[in-house]
């Protein structure tokens, strides 16, 4: 029964399609003229070009991480092309009436129309199509709440202040050698802002695509929690169906000030190439949050897509009695290799820190958690839990946990437990005796599976989480 | 290439003995050697600086060899000072069925033996075992015949002493169906390296008692690893002990080869002062159907350091595999350090495995427990931290060795401090 | 011997006791009966000391001192004895060695010498005889996968070791089976002497049947709704807790 699962594995990539928009794209390579055009094409101020040009240099000097329990051919940054916008944008619109109607087809062909009385209600969506920001929505009702969201590349005109004072301070310009490049060519991507003691009155919503050939995305994110403020943040991603691996490499800030709370969830699924591991994205992305005294970071992460990951969402905590929270979900199936997990440091007195992690590997993939449990001297009576579950589907893949664990204080308590699975031959027995087909029964066990981390998403994401899933296992039993 | 690796090629390319051909593929992959530093994934929380300032003397002068007796282990003592055998094994009546020769007169039957064994079990990847495989000279080779089952335990000592280096190799094969208990103790305070390696062939339905002592403490520098290979219906029990000194390092390596084999793996390690204890562990399971279970427990006071690192690696097909590994640690001290990472790869679905890690104060509700019989905190406390070793002690199937460890485990706790 | 007055006290922000009164002379048995939740053993682990229970008003005066100002150990040598509903397992700790360890914590209090190995051992052979423990229990961890049954005869046991001037026996009776039932009865029915005092806690009036108490008090919403003689508990076996009332039971259960 488990050559059936096998099998049937290959499943369909929805999101696939390509969109006819005429675009305007930089020509391949990298090098300080090129930064100097992207910084050029959003009419940076003169510190923020520095800032590209530093981050740039540090770059050049740092080596491609080679830790991660994944195998790729190097990637040649040379041959990416890191600016792509749909020429309409060129004139910024004014209204969404003059957005091109082609790409608002695009995303409603992938479930976000962009028509405020078409949307879910109480959620705002900046879409970010390749390099640029096409649309934010619901703005005006969240300016009514002081709330500012807004694409970075606008956030860097209008609130200056805001951006220079929190802008690579979670994730620093030379962080790691993807954080890096990005901070060197970052094109676009959201900025929230919530005002002290504000309670965001939606949820917020970024959606990313990638459309264009041969071209990296490379967004920025910066979400400043200002004391006592809660923020509900969710991302999405998608890309056509090509041969060629596409590189995505993101930098989200998260910045929660005293009492104050980001949720922060995302369901990635960017594609992941073909059965035979042809064609996919590499998503290297750096995720970061610091949270000050009393505030709370929980990422919820229901990763599907992508050819590689590479990818941490992490905590620090520093302030006493914060709370950092990772609930995650990656799926790989094909030749797909995930290597993801977090980091909570602890800093602060009491603080505590929660990682669920569920791993599902299928076919020939690789699934890998890696994370990093940190007690520092003065985190008096700080407290993690980590659970790491695998599921095994079929005996051609693979399941790995890395968890470090690295204590200096006597009071602190980490607990880390880890266990692998499989759906066996006899629960799909039990299930098609009870007349189910092994299909259903493989999608119920693994949603069942997942359910502490589905539970941690906003209602309209958990929908969508379950659904991706039992696309992705979709035809994959007989 | 760094300075002392180049040294260690110097010296073993000098070397010529009848090992030579086996040595000459180790020379060649220290050739091809970085010296570590902390971002190679194996060192990461463990220096070398000590190694590197360390200074030996060049005149030896070999001291008595003063090993207590163990009561009632009723023991076959082989006893090395510096890395050189001092007991005259042809002095040594054997129980029938045990063969023991040192590896420098080693008789060419024994030859045939080393050679089978010597670094065919131990991974290419530990750096100092292949400095041991280039310097060792000395060492002892044990076999023992099909279907013996040698009483009397065999144990193995290494005294380190002031201003030495010892690379001593104990090469061991079980015939099938035979049972031996096998000892190794490491023992030395002052400036010193020792790197002890021992290899293990245990044949098909036969049983290895195991206890490896890694004592050494203060200056006395030992990086050395234990590596098993059980083949089928194999039967592994061991026992390691960890002291630490500015730096000491035991890799061990359980290599399930045989299908239906069962391996038990215990470790203690209880640390002070500035001591520096690294115990890394992998279980191969290549396989199907073996079982493996790991229990590791340190207590760590004062400015002591632990690191372990725990790794169950199950080979694809290696189905209806059972493997577990559990380290629990206690931190005493506000300037101590606990690095732990146990790790799980995994390539094979219909297997059960688990782990677990946990870096703990002691449970409030015992406290209390312990409290609400008139018992003080502090001597609680004591008894807590103590029974948390003791229940791997009691684990310990000699009897006669658990009483002999038992108050030197105590008196070594009695000496850190409990907050 | 204990004199509880207007006692509240709270766990975790929860209200649990309510202005308790409970007076108790030197050789007497009372029972506290009551619903689930009505703060039974939140009452035991209060005059033991537990940590994580916060008392806001009332007194409690053991002996003719403050009891509430005792450390947990304190407490013990001065002979309160409580015996745990579900006791804690301690692995590496063998039983022999923490009640050898607690015997003589409580000799010392008196003033008396620490016993010998050998007298203690004798000791501990005689309790264990005494709760039919077999006498490898004595050698196994604290608790250590012990049944149900074996954990509250090894607590009897401790409790007739230790000889304490006042037991609380927190439902000694929950899980037991009729034999087991008896040999808790009797070890601590061989314990009344007329000096030592006893609060036996359960939910059920089966243990009454071997341990006839003087007073028996209903718990309900954190005080005594009503105290009596034995009878009491034989009308609440009859009747339920039903009399409480809908809002007090309700609250109890709650």
């Amino acid at each position: 029964m488990s050559e059936q699962i096998d099998q049937a594995l290959s499943r369909k990539y929805d999101a696939g399609f390509v969109s006819d928009i005429e675009s305007e794209t930089f020509p391949i390579g990298l090098d300080e003229d090129v930064i100097q055009r992207i910084s050029a094409m959003k009419g940076e101020p003169e510190w923020m070009l520095e800032w590209r040009l530093r981050a740039y240099r540090s770059w050049l000097t740092m080596e491609e991480p080679e830790w991660a329990h994944v195998h790729y051919p190097k990637i040649d940054y040379q041959a990416i092309s890191y600016y792509s916008a749909p020429k309409s944008m060129k004139d910024k619109p004014k209204s969404l009436d003059e957005v091109d109607p082609e790409l608002l087809r695009t995303y409603e062909k992938l479930g976000i129309p962009l028509h405020e009385q078409e949307m879910l209600a109480g959620v705002a969506v900046d879409a970010v199509f390749d390099s640029v920001s096409v649309v934010t929505t619901f703005r005006s009702k969240l300016e009514e709440a002081g709330v500012i969201f807004c694409p970075i590349s606008e956030a860097v005109h209008k609130y200056p202040e805001l951006v220079k004072k929190y802008l690579g301070t979670v994730v620093p310009r030379s962080d790691n050698y993807f954080a890096a490049l990005n901070s060197a060519v970052f094109t676009d991507g959201s900025f929230v802002y919530i005002p002290k003691g504000v309670r965001c009155p939606m949820e917020l919503s970024t959606y990313f695509r990638i459309n264009e050939q041969n071209t990296g995305q490379f967004e920025r994110t910066l979400i400043v929690a200002d004391e006592g403020s809660y923020v509900s943040y969710l991302e999405g991603c998608t890309a056509p169906q090509r041969d060629e691996n596409q590189l995505h490499a993101a930098v989200v800030e998260l910045v929660a000030m005293d009492d104050a709370q980001i949720k922060y969830s995302t369901v990635q699924n960017w594609y992941p190439g073909d059965e035979n591991g042809k064609g996919g994205i590499y998503n290297f992305v750096t995720k970061r949050g610091i949270c000050h005294t009393n505030a709370k970071i929980s990422w919820t992460q229901v990763e599907t897509g992508s050819a590689v990951t590479w990818k941490y969402p992490s905590c620090i905590l520093k302030g006493d009695n914060s709370v950092g929270e990772f609930y995650s979900v990656a799926l790989t199936r094909g030749r797909q290799q995930a290597d993801t997990g977090t980091k909570m440091i602890h800093l602060g007195k009491n603080t505590k820190s929660t990682i669920i992690s569920k791993g599902i590997s299928a076919g020939n993939s690789n699934n890998a958690y890696r994370g990093l449990v940190q007690m520092g001297p003065k985190a008096d009576g700080a407290r993690n839990f980590t659970e790491c579950d695998s599921l095994l589907i079929g005996d051609r893949c693979g399941a790995h946990t890395f968890p470090y664990i690295e204590s200096r204080n006597p009071s602190a308590i980490v607990e880390h437990e880890a266990t692998t699975s499989k759906v066996s031959d006899d629960q799909l027995f039990l299930c098609k005796q009870r007349g189910l087909d092994a299909e259903k029964a493989v999608s119920m066990i693994v949603n069942g599976f997942c359910k502490e981390v589905f539970r941690e998403l906003p209602m309209e994401f958990a929908v969508e989480a379950g659904k991706l899933l039992e696309i992705s296992l979709e035809g994959s039993v007989g | 290439m760094s300075q002392w690796l180049q040294q260690v090629i110097d010296r073993g390319q000098a070397i010529d003995d009848w090992l030579s051909p086996v040595r000459e593929q180790a020379l060649e992959s220290l050739r091809q050697t970085n010296w570590p530093n902390r971002r190679v994934e194996a060192w990461k929380y463990t220096s070398l600086v000590p190694l590197e300032q360390l200074t030996l003397s060049s005149d030896s002068t070999k001291t008595s060899t003063d090993i207590a007796d163990i009561e009632g282990l009723n023991s076959l003592d082989l006893i090395f000072v510096d890395g050189e055998l001092q007991s005259d094994i042809t002095a040594m009546t054997l129980p029938e069925g045990l063969h023991i020769s040192s590896l420098r007169d080693a008789a060419d039957e024994q030859k045939t033996t080393a050679k089978a064994l010597f670094s065919q079990i131990k991974p290419q990847r530990h750096l100092f075992g292949l400095v041991n495989d280039v310097l060792a000279e000395d060492g002892v080779i044990i076999d023992i015949d099909a279907d013996s089952h040698i009483e009397r335990p065999v144990r193995i000592t290494n005294l380190s002493t002031q201003g030495q280096e010892s690379h001593h190799r104990v090469l061991v094969r079980l015939g099938n169906r035979s049972s031996v208990t096998v000892i190794e103790q490491g023992q030395g305070e002052q400036a010193s390296l020792s790197t002890g390696f021992a290899e293990y062939d245990i044949g098909e339905h036969a049983q290895l008692e195991h206890y490896r002592m890694a004592m050494h403490t203060h200056k006395a520098i030992h990086i050395g690893g234990c590596h098993f290979s059980l083949q089928e219906q194999a039967r592994l029990n061991s026992t390691l002990v960890g002291y630490g000194s500015q730096l000491s390092r035991v890799d061990v390596d359980i290599i399930h080869n045989g299908e239906h084999a069962k391996a038990k793996f215990n470790a203690i390690y209880l640390l002070g002062e500035s001591e520096h204890f690294d115990l890394h562990s992998t279980i191969e399971h290549a396989v199907p159907n073996g079982t493996t279970e790991e229990n590791a427990r340190g207590i760590v006071g004062d400015k002591a350091k632990a690191v372990f690192n725990g790794r169950i690696h199950i080979h694809r097909d290696a189905q209806k595999t059972l493997a577990e590994l559990n380290n629990r640690n206690l931190l005493l001290s506000r300037r101590g350090q606990i690095n732990t990472k146990p790790e799980l790869e995994i390539y094979a679905d219909d297997v059960q495995c688990a782990h677990g890690a946990t870096v703990a104060e002691i449970e409030e509700e015992a406290l209390y427990y312990l409290r609400s019989r008139g018992i003080s905190r502090s001597q609680a406390l004591v008894m807590l931290n103590f029974g948390f070793i003791q229940e791997l002690v009691n684990q310990m199937p000699n009897q006669a060795l658990a009483h002999w460890l038992q108050p030197k485990l105590q008196a070594r706790f009695a000496e850190m401090e409990v907050k | 011997m204990l004199k509880i007055q207007n006692l509240h006290a709270s766990v975790e922000q929860k209200h649990i006791l309510k202005g308790l009164n409970l007076d108790i002379k030197p050789g007497e048995v009372h029972a506290i009966m009551g619903p689930n939740g009505a703060g039974k053993s939140t009452l035991g682990y209060i005059l033991s000391g537990r940590e994580g229970y916060e008392v806001s008003e009332g007194s409690v005066d053991f002996q003719g001192e403050d009891l509430l100002e005792m450390e947990i150990e304190d407490r013990a040598r001065k002979g309160l004895f409580l015996a745990f509903q579900y006791p804690v397992e301690i692995p590496g700790v063998s039983n022999m060695e923490f009640m050898k360890e607690s015997v003589n914590a409580m000799r010392e209090q008196r003033g008396e010498e620490p016993l010998s190995a050998a007298e203690f051992l004798k000791k501990a052979k005689e309790a264990c005889k005494q709760v039919q423990l077999p006498l490898d229990f004595l050698k196994r961890g604290v608790n250590e996968g012990f049944s149900g049954g074996e954990k509250k005869r090894n607590e009897l046991m401790q409790m007739i070791l230790l000889e304490p001037t006042l037991c609380i026996l927190d439902e000694s009776d929950s899980g037991l089976d009729i034999d087991a039932l008896q040999v808790v009865a009797n070890g601590v029915n061989s314990q009344r002497d007329g000096k030592r005092s006893f609060i036996v806690i359960t939910h059920y009036q089966r243990l009454l049947d071997y341990i006839e108490p003087d007073h028996v008090h209903i718990l309900a919403n954190g005080k005594v709704v009503k105290s009596g003689d034995a009878s009491l508990a034989k009308e609440v076996e009859k009747e339920g807790y039903a009399f409480l009332g809908q809002d007090n039971a309700e609250e109890a259960g709650a």
